[in-house]
This record gives C-alpha cells, structure tokens and sequence, in this order.
C-alpha cells in the first residue's frame, strides 16, 4: 500500500467489536488502525493522510465525545464517525453540533458503517486539498508587502483604483503598480480569481 | 339392639349354666373321693364358687354357693339324703357356707376392680387416640402453614431480585448489545470478505470465528440474568462464596462502567465452603454492590473504587465485605438502614437491605453496616461455613 492510502482509525474499548470493524473495512481494501482507548489514539503517530475516526461514544477513560472535542482544540481536523450502544438523542445532538460526521447506533449494518466510511474519507480528502491549497494561497499572500496588502484589501472589497487611492493617498499610478505586484504574487489569473482566493483563505483560517 | 339383647341373655343363660355344671362337677369328685380323703367336698365346692365367680360373675357365683350348699346338706351332712341338718353338724356346716359366701364376695369385688380399671384403661386408650389424630392434624396445619410462609417469602426475594435487576437494565441491554454488535460486524465482514472477486477465506473464516464468540459471549450475558429472576425455590447446597462474587462482579460491571466505579476484588484463595442457597447469597451481593455504586455518584473529588472482599474468620465462619469510597451513611440513616421500606433514594422501595438481613439471618449469618475511616460505608456479613477448605 502507498503511503498516501486513506487509513481508517477504529477506536472501541470492546476487542471483538474492534477485530470485527477492522475486518469489515479492509475487507473493502481500505488501511485500518484500531485502538482500545481514546488515549491510546492520542500517543500514537498519525500519517499525514486522509483519514477518519470510527469512535465508540462510551469508552472508560476519555469518552468518544471527549476525545472529539480535544481533537477539535489541538487544530487537528479529522471527521469522525460516532458509534453508539444507545442511541440517546441529546448525546447524539451534542456530537452532530461539535461536528460528527456521522452518528451510527450500535449495532451498526456493515454497509452503513462502509458508506459513512467512505463518505468521510472523501470529505477528508477535499478537505485536505482545500487546506493544501489555502496554505498555498497563504504563502503566496504572506510574501506582500504591507502597503501591497493594504491595496489587497481594498481592491478586493471591490474599489475603484480611484477611491484606493484617496484613501491611501497615494497616486493612481501608484495603486495600479501596487496592484499589478500584487496579482503576480499571488499569481491570481483575473479579479475574480484574486477575489476568490482571499475568500478561501479567509474561511480556512476561520475553521 | 335387638340383637345385643338377645346376645347378653344368651350369655347369661352360659354363664349360669356354666355355675350349675361347675357345682355337679365338684359333686361328682368329692363322692368319687370321699372314701380315701375326709371330707373333700371342701376343696371341690369351694373352687366351683371361685371359678363360677371368677367366670361368671357375682350372679352365678351366688347360684354357685346355693347349689353347693343344698348339694353339701343333702349328700354329706348327717342325715344324709335330707336337706336337715342334725345340731352336731350345724357349727361345722355354718363354716362352710359363710367361707363359700366370703370366697365369692372376694372373688366378684376383685372381679369388679378389675373390670372398672380395664374400662378406665380402655377410656383412656380412646383419649389418647383421638389426642393424638388432634395433634397430627395441628402439625400438618402448621407444615403448611409454614410451606406456604416460606414460598411467600421466596416470592418476595424474587421480586426484589427483580427490582435490583431493573436497576441495571441500562447497563445489562449494553452488555447484551455489546457482544451482538460484534456479531453483526464480524458478520458482515465475513459476508463481505466472500462476497469479494476472490473471496479470502481465511479472513472470512476468523470473522465467522469472532461471530460465534460474541454470539457466545451474549448468551453469558443472559444466563446470569436468567438464573437471577426465574422462579427457583429456595435450595440449599455447597457454595464457594468466591465463585458467587466473581459472578456478581461480571453482572455488575457494566453498571460500574456507566457511573465510572472501579469493582476491585480481594478474595482470599482458601475460604471454606458455605452451605447456602447460592441464588439468594448472589441476591445479597449484588444488593450490596449496587447500592455501593449508587452511593458513589455523586462523589467527584476521588477515585469511586468499591472493594469486594472475603476472608475466613475462623475454621466455621467467613466474612464478605463490600467497601465503598462514596458519602457515608448518617447517624439517622445507619440506624433505620435495615427497616423494611426505608430508603434514601427516590426511586427505591426499601426492601433491599431488608431482605438481605433476613436472608443472611436464615443462613446462620449476621449483616450489618459501617463508616469505613476514609468516608463511604462498609457493608459486612458473616456466614458460617464448613470446617474444611474449598479445593
């Protein structure tokens, strides 16, 4: 398998469940990695590859919720996939708002839990490209200089070269330099693809 | 009546008859005798007034002693062949007749006490008899009396066992659910790993494997709960007290998980054996564990470890604590703990501990209540045991 293969991560306290999952997804030619205890996920080492969680809600120790929300504040964006023994819908709700991607009771069908697997994986990796191409963006946008991305800003709110330069007070002539440095660095195509990449940029860093 | 009438008169006329013939007896021998002994008539006579007596009664032995009087003033006092007596005679004649008269007055009023104590004995035997069918009937009344005391009270056990099994509902449909979720993952990915261009059969195998585990595994599950709620009269046998915790322990474990209760066991390897019925011991341990978890939700400030313990007190007893790390029992509380319908809970009926003690009692044992030094309460019972280990 190459190592840019999407791995799934089965976490469930319960070993027979855990084997039972594991076969189920390699079964469809997919990488598994399974662990008994959310803390046991948190020390290993994760390949920089897409990937998603399948998570027992209810484990001893840190909980699927709580291993959810920890990966959420360490920047670490994985979707996950809950399981649940009991489908209780405020523990159900509380998961989907903390953005689960999936939420799946006990026992799960095998063909749902593929789907939802696949499903994830997927969204993983247009997530992933969408971050590769936001850092890209980034770089290039970190290389302008301030006065350049003051222009940025401005032409992107959508301003005449004009009104930029009233309100820098600059030349207009000035401006239009500006703003041709600026197009190169970022190597936008067009207006509307410079303004576009600022949005992208922007909701990346939002996330 | 009749009948009896006719009876008793027939045996009048036998008894009468049986006097007349006695005296024409005893008149025979003593002509046949008088010749070579001096007046025998004396000792024939006298023993047919005895015998008429004796057999008959006081009216044949009144007939008796007529017929032996005419008999004696006819053949054997001068003159002979008359019913005179001569004066000579008359002392020695007068003898015979008041001693023939003495002899069976004796004779008829000993034959009367006897009679009137073999009626008293013969009352008295009826009397015991029917004493006796009295008390038997008392005994069986009381026998099932008892039966069916003790069948309720087996029903009321039962129905708390039950009550305490509803109080793990939750956890035990977790723990059934647990093992059938794997089946049906391992199930699956058997079917999958067949289903593929080449099936692999040998991970189709494992995974068919894994399902008959956790199909298994539930059927455990079910077996212990099972054993807990049907409807066993009470039976006593040898139980390894032991093996009871560990069984309870693996009930209770889900619902340890679920409230973040850590069940430590500390069973000493060399307990002798208990003879007991194992169901109610079970009843009284889980009783326990349970209330030991639901005494620990609400402490956050340390670890919630509740400790099963056992050890032999001596040769004949052993002691089963069940030590818990929650709040504590107040003074009120641990007073009233074994009252039936006392609780603290919202949703408890109070029956729990009371039944507990009064199954523990029934064993010969003792069950009773303390703070433990580091807060929570410690829970204890004794049991007598037989004086020999285990293994």
């Amino acid at each position: 398998m190459k190592e840019q293969d999407p791995i799934v991560f089965v976490i469930d306290d319960d070993r027979m469940i855990r084997d039972g999952l594991q076969s189920l997804i390699r079964s469809v030619g997919l990488r598994v990695e399974t662990f008994a205890s959310a803390q046991d996920f948190l020390g290993a080492k994760h390949p920089d590859v897409p990937a998603c969680l399948v998570l027992d809600v209810r484990m001893p120790g840190l909980s699927g919720l709580d291993l959810q929300l920890k990966l959420r504040d360490d920047g670490i964006p994985i979707p996950v996939i809950f399981i649940t023994g009991h489908g209780d819908i405020p523990m159900s709700v509380r998961a989907m708002k903390e953005g689960a991607h999936e939420f799946l009771t006990k026992p799960v069908r095998g063909q749902d839990l593929l789907d939802a697997v696949q499903k994830a994986l997927a969204s993983d990796r247009v997530l992933r490209q969408e971050r590769r191409e936001a850092d890209e963006i980034r770089v290039r946008f970190e290389s302008l200089t301030p006065r350049e991305k003051e222009v940025l800003a401005l032409v992107v709110a959508g301003l005449l070269n004009k009104q930029i330069a009233d309100q820098l007070g600059m030349s207009e002539l000035t401006v239009k330099t500006h703003r041709a440095h600026v197009m190169e660095k970022t190597e936008a195509e067009s207006l509307a693809h410079l303004v576009r990449m600022s949005e992208q940029l922007r909701t990346a860093t939002r996330k | 009546m009749q009948i009896n009438t006719a009876a008793a008169a027939k045996g009048a006329l036998l008894r009468y008859g049986l006097a007349i013939g006695l005296v024409f007896l005893a008149l025979l021998a003593s002509m046949g005798l008088q010749d070579s002994i001096g007046n025998p008539f004396w000792f024939f006579f006298s023993a047919a007034v005895i015998l008429s007596t004796w057999l008959g009664g006081t009216g044949p032995g009144w007939l008796a002693v007529i017929c032996s009087t005419l008999a004696v003033m006819y053949y054997f006092t001068p003159p002979l062949h008359s019913f005179a007596v001569t004066p000579r005679e008359l002392p020695y004649f007068v003898t015979f007749v008041a001693c023939e008269i003495g002899v069976t007055q004796l004779i008829s009023w000993r034959r009367r006490t006897e009679d009137s104590l073999r009626q008293a004995r013969d009352e008295l035997e009826v009397r015991v008899a029917e004493r006796t069918a009295e008390l038997k009937r008392q005994l069986a009344e009381q026998r099932r009396t008892e039966e069916t005391l003790q069948a309720t009270r087996a029903e009321l056990a039962r129905a708390a066992r039950i009550t305490t099994i509803g109080e793990l509902t939750a956890s035990i449909a977790h723990e059934v659910n647990q093992p059938l979720a794997a089946v049906v993952a391992n199930a699956d990915a058997c079917v999958a790993w067949l289903a593929r261009e080449t099936p692999d059969l040998a991970e189709a195998r494992s995974a068919a494997e894994r399902a008959t585990q956790g199909a298994t595994r539930a059927s455990e599950v079910i077996a212990r709960i099972r054993s807990l709620i049907t409807k066993a009269t009470p039976e006593k046998s040898r139980v390894q007290i032991n093996r009871v915790i560990e069984q309870t322990a693996a009930l209770a474990e889900g619902q340890a998980a679920r409230n973040s209760v850590t069940i430590t066991l500390e069973l000493s390897p060399d307990l002798p054996i208990v003879f007991g019925d194992s169901i109610q011991l079970q009843q009284v341990i889980l009783n326990l564990v349970v209330n030991g978890i639901e005494a620990m939700t609400s402490v956050t400030d340390r670890q919630r470890i509740l400790t099963l313990r056992t050890e032999a007190e001596s040769k004949c007893q052993i002691r089963v604590s069940v030590q818990d790390s929650g709040v504590g029992l107040k003074e009120e509380v641990m007073r009233r703990l074994f009252e039936p319908f006392f609780t603290t809970r919202a949703k408890g009926m109070g029956m729990g501990l009371s039944i507990s003690r009064s199954i523990i009692e029934a064993h010969g044992g003792r069950l009773w209540a303390e703070s433990n030094g580091s807060g929570g309460a410690i829970f204890q019972f004794t049991l007598p045991s037989e004086d020999r280990p285990s293994a």
